[in-house]
């Protein structure tokens, strides 16, 4: 029979692993299993491949290593990797040296843990002194997490999250872990020789101070504490942020078979709130923090809020969807779509949107194969669609003009509005509309209106392409020719047509092709949002000015006489600030 | 010896300061940037409501200050001011400073540039023009499109860069309301078979005169005025402009199209009013136009004893209130400088 090496002290940590496996699978399996059926096909269809490697390869990077925090900050990175790494190497060292020590693997996990209290005349050459060097890494980084708390500047963030009291209690218990074993095993040392040179050498100091008597009471006194707030941490994990630990790896595997949040919210987006360790990082980021807009709507806040089920518009709504805390959370969690089908469930049933008067409109032009498709916001912009028809008729292309005489709209701003419906049945009024006029090619102006197409639209037959793209095509290929000139342009990226549809080349060959291109700090990924993205709907005007001010000014620095976009938004509303000339793409093909 | 006065703007409004304070004892001197007084009226044809020629005011002012001797400088521009105790120092972009014992400040406003609302095609379409430009024509006499034919149907947007919270301009540019029913009139008198239409948000009637001009705009000049701001503006193939609007009295959707469109284009807040909030530490508001000390008896006055703000510096006025505003300062620099022998 298998010796159970009962102690009461092992009381409180045994209850925190049993809550904390408990609630955990409890949640992970309610999870898994209501995953749509589409979902738990690519799960099938994937897990026997080499995604399956690829995953386990991510989970040892980014749950152990925390690769990711390294691009953006090296002490952060080292902090929150000392903890993750550190804890996974006393647990598997820890498992091993108990092994080798009782000759068996499958001690019951508390000996490993208290494995100096249960034998401390033990001696297996060499996992003394590695478990005090694990120990002293994981306290170095512990010693870099209490400051940043309190100067979090000092570890190249800005801001750091506030927390919310479980999160606080799960936070003083992790803090107590290490330092209690740091004294629990010196105690322990002192009266047994039982350490290396870190708990060796305090044992010997504390064996000077205190009395034999004394010694012992602390040392049990102390491996009760360690158990406590073992047991505490563990216990609050599932309930605290510290849930991140063990959600991000299912969501690293079910990200490697291809499952994606959806607008329509999943249990999948359950799964990766859960994975958001509210690191912060997604805070400095934030130009309605940097602008001191707004302070408790940032992603780390909102999905915080979804987990505490306090959601409300005023924090939902209140975003600019631009993506560039996406673009650098290192669990790499869809934020953009969690906040749109967060926003769908407070709109369900709010509004009733009725466009049955779409049928049978029609007010395209022209003929072609070519359809062009300017978008609200790009008839609004008379430059930008007049270049348009100069760059076709240059290029001699027959075009279809879908929206010359009025539209209706993509169906993007409803959708991140969270009004699906509307979106679906703009979307399909507008895809019978394409499919009739037999186009091949489909060209628009506006980011907006070519993210949906491109994600929402099933348009197998025609091929859609930002006029970025078109116009780098024409260059390329011969039908548009233009000669560089020596005037100096920047470049906006604006954020839909980057990092929402990944397109940072075209523009910048397009622009090469005319001039000279000097980019502004904070370009490509990186690039500013204009602040008047349609994503937020409670920022006033002045604050979006604000925003443009603050994006102008960076441009400006990099003494270009043009600052070009190639979204008819941006155009706008950084036009609004901009003591430079603020162009589209399509307008800096003629500028003379 | 008299007191020095430094004016800065030899507009409508620091001329007439220039002219009070002089009849009071002072020694005005006038600043101003460009070659002429007369600021923006130099560029206007007539005067809302009684249709006086804006050259014929300032004729009559510039020959006043001729005959008072009042020093002016012309081509000047403000590259500093700096105010000590009771000394204001004003230093010119020539490197010139000169010394005063009060400021007034008269640098007025700056027109909207209408291609900022590049959806009305100002600067794109060739028969999109400004309420400027327009008077500019009235002032040779002709109006005519691109094509140098006399327009058959002219719609007038008013509001434009006004009251327009998404470019930055909440505020209301007072004149615009009446000098569109004026410059209508005037198409009307120029071109009697003309269809002439107004797209208006609400007809501001505030002065003496205005509302009855609106009644005969309608009645007699068969002026059409529509409620509803224009959404966007087109050029058809032989340059015409296309109009999409809204009449919102009849609550229904309505398309255009016109041989000419005028954009009544607002009053912005001059650029310089930064300098002076910045070197003298007085408050903008939210359109960038200077703050008085109070709306009521100090609506020129300043935190500064004796630095005073006139005309349309502090916010979209008329002629008449640009006048009134130099008069009322003048007074108050006049009791100012003369505070010490009066106590004596």
């Amino acid at each position: 029979m298998m010796n159970l090496y009962f102690e009461p002290f092992i009381i409180p940590f045994c209850i925190g692993v049993v809550v904390l496996f408990g609630v955990m699978w409890t949640k992970f399996i309610s999870w898994i299993s209501r995953l749509p059926k589409t979902d738990k096909r690519l799960i099938l269809k994937n897990a026997v491949s080499s995604a399956t490697f690829a995953a386990l390869w991510e989970v040892i990077r980014e749950c152990l290593l925390h690769m990711r925090i390294r691009r953006v900050n090296l002490r952060l990175w080292y902090m929150h990797m000392s903890l993750a790494f550190g804890w996974f190497l006393l647990i598997v060292v820890g498992r091993i040296e108990g092994g080798i020590a009782l000759g068996s693997l499958m001690n019951p996990p508390y000996v490993d843990v208290f494995f100096r209290k249960y034998f401390p005349y033990i001696h297996i050459p060499g996992f003394g002194f590695l478990m005090d060097l694990i120990l002293l890494f994981i306290l170095s980084g512990l010693g870099l997490a209490v400051y940043k708390r309190f100067n979090s500047r000092k570890l190249g963030m800005k801001r750091t999250t506030r927390l919310k009291r479980t999160d606080r209690v799960a936070l003083i218990s992790l803090w107590c872990i290490f330092p209690v074993r740091l004294l629990a095993e010196s105690f322990n040392s002192a009266l047994f020789e039982s350490g290396s040179f870190l708990t060796g050498s305090l044992g010997d100091l504390f064996a000077l101070i205190f009395p034999t008597i004394a010694l012992y009471y602390i040392n049990n006194l102390l491996w009760w504490c360690y158990s406590v707030v073992l047991g505490t941490f563990f216990i609050m994990l599932p309930f605290s942020r510290y849930l991140h630990i063990f959600a991000e790896i299912p969501l690293i595997f079910l990200r490697a078979y291809g499952i994606r949040a959806k607008a329509n919210p999943t249990t999948f987006s359950k799964l990766q709130i859960a994975a958001c360790s509210r690191c912060g990082i997604c805070i400095d980021p934030c130009q309605l923090a940097q602008n001191n807009l707004t302070n408790n709507t940032q992603s780390v806040y909102f999905l915080r809020n979804i987990r505490d089920k306090e959601q409300s518009p005023d924090i939902t709504d209140h975003c600019l969807l631009c993506g560039r805390c996406e673009q650098i959370c290192p669990v790499g969690i869809e934020l953009n779509t969690i906040r749109i089908s967060s926003r769908h469930l407070q709109r369900a049933g709010e509004i009733r949107f009725d466009y049955s008067y779409f049928r049978g409109t029609d007010l395209s032009a022209g003929e072609g194969k070519v359809g062009y498709f300017a978008g609200c916001m790009g008839q609004l912009s008379p430059k930008t669609a007049a270049a348009m028809k100069r760059i076709f008729q240059e290029s001699e292309t027959d075009v279809w003009y879908a929206d010359s005489e009025g539209s209706v709209c993509c169906g993007r701003p409803q959708k991140m509005a969270g009004n699906l419906d509307a979106a679906r049945q703009m979307t399909e009024y507008n895809t019978s509309l394409f499919e009739k006029h037999g186009i091949r090619t489909l060209v628009t102006s506006c980011p907006i209106c070519l993210k949906t197409f491109r994600e929402d639209y099933r348009l197998p037959d025609i091929e859609v392409l930002h006029h970025s793209e078109y116009i780098a095509r024409l260059l390329e290929t011969g039908r548009l020719k233009r000669n560089p000139s020596s005037k100096i342009l920047t470049y906006h990226d604006p954020c839909e047509l980057g990092r929402g549809s990944g397109i940072y080349d075209d523009p910048r060959k397009v622009i090469s092709r005319i001039g000279i291109l000097k980019e502004a700090p904070d370009n490509r990924e990186h690039s500013l949002c204009c602040g008047s993205s349609l994503g937020n709907t409670r920022l006033s005007t002045p604050q979006k000015i604000q925003i443009a001010k603050s994006v102008t000014d960076t441009y400006e620095k990099t003494g270009a006489e043009y600052l070009v976009t190639s979204c008819p938004l941006c155009k706008k509303a950084l036009g609004r600030t901009s003591r430079i000339q603020v162009i589209d793409l399509s307008e800096a093909l003629f500028l003379e | 010896m008299a007191k020095r006065v430094i004016i800065i703007g030899g507009g409508v409004a620091g001329m007439q300061a220039a002219i009070t304070l002089k009849k009071l004892g002072c020694s005005p001197l006038l600043i101003e940037k460009s070659v002429e007084l007369g600021g923006k009226l130099n560029h206007w044809d007539r005067l809302f409501p009684s249709g006086m020629k804006a050259k014929e005011l300032i004729q009559n002012m510039v020959d006043e200050i001729a005959s008072l001797n009042i020093k002016i400088m012309l081509c000047s521009e403000i590259s500093e001011i700096r105010h000590e105790g009771e000394r204001v120092e004003v230093g010119l972009t020539d490197g010139n400073a000169f010394e005063g014992e009060a400021l007034v400040i008269a640098t007025g406003f700056e027109l909207f540039n209408a291609s900022v609302k590049e959806e009305y095609g100002y600067g794109i379409y060739e028969n999109v023009i400004t309420s400027a430009d327009l008077e500019a024509m009235f002032s040779e006499g002709t109006v005519s499109t691109s094509t140098g034919l006399p327009p058959r149907s002219v719609a007038f947007l008013h509001c434009v860069g006004s009251r327009d919270l998404q470019i930055g301009q909440p505020h209301c540019s007072k004149v615009c309301c009446i000098t569109g029913v004026k410059q209508a009139i005037e198409i009307r008198e120029l071109l009697p078979e003309c269809q002439i239409y107004n797209f208006y948000m609400d007809m501001r009637m505030f002065g003496s005169g205005y509302e009855e001009l609106y009644k005969k705009a309608q009645e007699t000049f068969r002026i059409n005025f529509i409620r509803g701001r224009i959404s966007e503006a087109s050029e058809t193939a032989d340059r015409q402009i296309r109009i999409k609007a809204e009449d919102t009295l009849l609550g229904r959707p309505l398309k255009l199209t016109v041989d000419l469109l005028v954009l009544m284009i607002g009053k912005r807040a001059a650029v310089c009013n930064k300098t002076f909030a910045d070197n003298l530490d007085i408050p903008l508001n939210e359109s960038g136009f200077l703050q008085a000390k109070d709306d009521f008896y100090n609506n020129t006055a300043t935190r500064h004893d004796n630095v005073f703000i006139i005309g349309t510096s502090l916010a979209p006025k008329t002629v008449g209130e640009a006048l009134n505003d130099a008069s009322m300062a003048s007074t108050r620099i006049y009791d100012y400088l003369t505070r010490n022998e009066r106590q004596l």
